[in-house]
Parts: structure tokens; C-alpha cells; sequence
């Protein structure tokens, strides 16, 4: 399990600075609000090997026969 | 013949290889219904006056370039953007005798699920302009129902050619990720970016899903799987769903219509415990947001302003997001994809659900003055498509009711990835059964 996230306004709006995106007035916050509830990995656990490549042969094995 | 533009695709066709019907007044039919529906609905951007092409017409998402013509993409941005290259998808449906009669409204860069638009006007839902047609390929699902073109081209990222084909009342058809080329096609998220096909009918839906798929070298990430002959012939299905969730989350009227539905279908019905919905949609929405703001990133460091707030605020959000962990959830994919395939569908060919789990809103309760429940409201429209596009499968969403307001209800139908023809044959059986894909909006009402 890993720790809270713990992105704030400040760190957002730093974020987008670097980047040379201007932010709407008001919006860091709710970007920062957005990352905190979002969930990454959820129930699933993966190899060191996975890949996004691995998406393709999915596909492959999944179809329909 | 009454109105030939209320014939379905399939018939029109057939009239039109009897000779009971000439392509100039198959066009010149749409052309009459498009002059007399266009000031109420604004489905349309542009319109071919004087058709020249023999076929069937059809009219597309302001998004599928064809050279030396304007695609605006929905935006202020590539207003009267003239393209340089034909899309793969039109030159199929060009040699395949189904020619383009115009092009249609959209969200701002296919990224929104209302078919709101600040730059065309939004585009309003035919059953009732108070209400939204379904975005982002929301001039596709409008113009179809009020049987204003046989069919049309829409694209579906998180679920934008199946939230229009639910709010309109139409059949539409989200494909496996790679079934059909999007050469040609504008881009907003390249891992999950779909092609597919929105009209009156599975059937329908299978003749211009047969003529656009297939491998492309325009593509390289399109399928070399072969594409199938979409026959609809009659076959035993069994259909996997979740009753006790639709009855305890969707709302009342959907739930009703959607277990009417799965009863309606003639299929063997299997319970099983539902998808991770939410888990899988947030992945949809950190890939989404991740490569729609690489998209424009660009534009939104030269000329934000340009954007609708909207637009604009969802491209923000995109740059805040982790390159680890975006990473992570693709990686996370093919795991999710079997997950799917070997457990939701471990006894069954298909998984049903409702295309939304709410009624079709408001176009008020979706915009600014929607209020402070605004955001959640468009979660919920978008709660049960997303999380298809992170696995890449194909759907398909026919109409299944009406709620006690009059606006339809859609049926959302799952399958394992390139199962376009199982869906496409379960959604033919269900309107052999159903007249639900027969009623359009009332002209009376205009």
C-alpha cells in the first residue's frame, strides 16, 4: 500500500509553470484535489517484466475464438 | 415512396439496387429534413448543397479530413483548418458508394461528453432541444435520429460515440482499439481512440462497419486481424451481467429498461460480479489526460485562450499528471484486459449494462449555471463507457425505452476485442424483437 498522496496548489501550480502551460485562475486547487482521489494500481499487481507492449499480445489472447 | 430519408441504410440501399429510388433523391430527401430540423437541432456544420457522388448519403463528425476541405475539429483553434489528405475511413465509405452529405457538430476536440460547443453552438438533442444530444460526437447521434443522413461516422474515446447514440435514441458502435484506421482521423488520445459507426440499426451499423475495417498501412497500430463479414445470422448467446449493481446504482427508469432489455434479448442470462467501473475509469481518465494535453501542448502554452474553459481545464489537468504513473497504467493494462475476459466473461459471450447510468440531463444542468453539481453529474454520464476504452473492447449501445419524460434510454452490450460481429448479431436479434431502434423524433415537434 502506498502512502497519501500530498499534491497541493502550490506544487501544481509549479508543475505547469515548468512545463509553460498558464493556469486558469483558480484551477491548481482543483487539480490537486483531482490527483489526491485518484487511485493508480488498484487491486492488480504486476511482474518487473510487464510493459505497456504486453497490451498488443493481450489483445491477441482475449479475442474472440 | 413516403420520405426515403426514413428508410433505414440497409433499405435505402436495397431501393436504391431496384431502382425504386435514384441517389439524387435519397440526398435531395436528407437535404429537406436537414433545412427544416438544422434551426432547431444544429447538427450539422456543413452541408453538400449538390451531392455529386451515387450512394447512399451519409454525414460525419467535423473531424474526419478529407483534402482540400475544411475540418474544424469542433475548436476556434482549427476553424477553417483545410486538410491535406483524405481520412482512410472516408476513402472506404467513398468507394464502398455511402458519399459524405456534410460534416457535423461536435465538442471542442471530441474532449466532452454533452455535445455542448461554445465555438458551433451546442448541438441539441432532437427528442427535445432542452436536453443534450450526447457528445462528443453529438451532431452524429442528432442528425441519425431525426433521420437526417442514413449514418455516421463518430469517434469514441471514453465514450463518445455511445453517450450520443444513448441521448438520441440511435444504435452506435464503440470498436476495439485498432479495428478501424484513424488515418486521417483528428487526434486526442492515441491509446484509446476509436472509430466507429453511428445509425438507425445494428444492421446498419454492420454495412458501414464492414466497409471502413481493416488493416491500414497508414495505421501501423491498426489490426491485421482479419474483418468480418458482420453477417447478423441468428445465434445462441450468452450474456453475462449484474443485476443487483444496475438496480442499486443506475437510476430507476434505466434499471427498469435495461433488465426489460436483457430479458428482451432471447440470450442465456449469467450474473456475475461487475467490472472494477470506477478503478478502470480513472485509468481511462489518467491515459486520457496524459496524451490529449501532449496533443496540445502546443497550443495551450501559445494560445489558451483559445480553448473553451472546459476544454481548457481538462487539458490542464493533463499536465499534472505523473509520467510514472501513466506509465503504470498502461502497463496495468493487458493485466485489466484479461482480468475481464477470463472472469466477467468466464461463462458468457457478452457483458450488458446501461450506456449511462443516468437519464439524459439538461443541456442547463450540464453547463455553467449547472451548479455545484455539475462536475459529478458528468461523472456519472460518463461512468459506465469509460472504462471499455482503457480495456479496448469493443460495445455496442442500441435503444432499449423511453424514460417517463420522453427521452430514450440506451442499452450497452460488451464483448471480448474484435467481437464487433457478436455484438453486432446480438444488437440485430434484439430489434428483431424490439421496434425501440424504429422511433424517431416527432417532425410535428420542430
Amino acid at each position: 500500500m502506498t502512502a497519501a498522496k500530498q499534491w497541493s496548489s502550490e506544487a501544481i501550480e509549479a508543475v505547469l509553470a515548468a512545463q509553460g502551460i498558464p493556469l486558469a485562475p483558480g484551477r491548481a486547487e482543483k487539480i490537486a484535489t483531482a490527483l489526491n482521489a485518484a487511485t493508480v494500481s488498484g487491486t492488480l499487481c504486476l511482474e518487473l517484466e510487464s510493459d505497456p507492449s504486453g497490451y498488443a499480445r493481450a489483445l491477441e489472447r482475449c479475442k474472440a475464438k | 415512396m413516403s420520405d426515403p430519408a426514413t428508410l433505414s441504410l440497409a433499405a435505402a440501399a436495397q431501393a436504391l439496387r431496384a431502382r425504386h429510388v435514384s441517389s439524387r433523391e435519397l440526398a435531395e430527401a436528407c437535404l429537406a429534413r436537414i433545412s427544416r430540423w438544422q434551426p432547431r437541432i444544429n447538427a450539422f456544420i456543413s452541408v453538400e448543397q449538390q451531392p455529386a457522388d451515387e450512394g447512399v448519403p451519409l454525414a460525419h463528425k467535423d473531424m474526419f479530413y478529407r483534402k482540400g476541405r475544411v475540418s474544424n475539429c469542433g475548436s476556434k483553434i482549427r476553424r477553417g483548418w483545410i486538410a491535406q489528405e483524405t481520412s482512410t475511413a472516408l476513402s472506404r465509405l467513398d468507394a464502398a458508394a455511402m458519399p459524405q452529405i456534410g460534416t457535423l457538430n461536435m465538442a471542442e476536440f471530441a474532449y466532452g461528453p454533452t455535445g455542448r460547443n461554445e465555438h458551433w453552438g451546442d448541438c441539441r438533442n432532437p427528442w427535445n432541444p432542452d436536453y443534450i444530444a450526447g457528445g462528443s460526437s453529438s451532431g452524429s447521434g442528432a442528425a441519425v435520429a431525426a433521420r437526417l443522413a442514413f449514418g455516421a461516422l463518430g469517434s469514441d474515446t471514453g465514450g463518445s460515440v455511445r453517450i450520443p447514440a444513448a441521448a438520441c435514441g440511435v444504435t452506435g458502435l464503440k470498436t476495439t482499439w485498432g479495428r478501424v484506421s484513424r488515418h486521417g482521423a483528428m487526434p486526442l488520445s492515441h491509446s484509446l481512440d476509436t472509430i466507429g459507426p453511428l445509425a438507425r440499426s445494428a444492421e446498419d451499423c454492420a454495412l458501414i462497419l464492414a466497409a471502413i475495417a481493416g488493416f491500414d498501412p497508414q495505421d501501423p497500430l491498426s489490426s491485421r486481424e482479419p474483418a468480418g463479414n458482420y453477417s447478423l445470422a441468428k445465434r445462441k448467446f450468452r450474456v453475462a451481467l449484474s443485476s443487483d449493481w444496475i438496480e442499486r446504482h443506475a437510476e430507476p427508469e434505466v434499471a427498469a429498461a435495461a433488465l426489460a432489455a436483457a430479458r428482451d434479448l432471447g440470450a442465456t442470462l449469467v450474473e456475475v460480479e461487475p467490472p472494477e467501473f470506477d478503478t478502470l475509469s480513472a485509468h481511462c481518465i489518467t491515459v486520457m489526460q496524459a496524451e490529449a494535453s501532449a496533443q496540445h501542448a502546443r497550443w495551450m502554452r501559445e494560445r489558451p485562450g483559445d480553448y473553451s474553459s472546459a476544454v481548457r481545464s481538462r487539458l490542464e489537468s493533463g499536465f499534472a499528471v505523473p509520467a510514472a504513473a501513466y506509465l503504470e497504467v498502461l502497463r496495468l493494462r493487458a493485466a485489466w484486459l484479461e482480468r475481464f475476459c477470463t472472469a466477467t466473461l468466464a461463462n458468457a459471450d457478452l457483458y450488458l449494462l446501461p450506456a449511462m447510468k443516468v437519464r439524459v440531463p439538461t443541456l442547463e444542468q450540464t453547463g455553467p449555471r449547472g451548479g455545484a453539481g455539475m462536475p459529478a453529474l458528468l461523472a456519472e454520464v460518463t461512468r459506465l463507457t469509460r472504462w471499455v476504452n482503457y480495456l479496448g473492447v469493443p460495445a455496442l449501445v442500441v435503444p432499449c425505452g423511453f424514460d417517463s419524460l420522453g427521452l430514450p434510454i440506451g442499452l450497452q452490450l460488451v464483448g471480448r476485442p474484435f467481437a464487433e460481429a457478436a455484438l453486432l448479431a446480438a444488437g440485430h436479434a434484439f430489434q428483431c424483437e424490439t421496434d425501440w431502434h424504429c422511433r424517431a423524433p416527432a417532425e410535428r415537434s420542430i
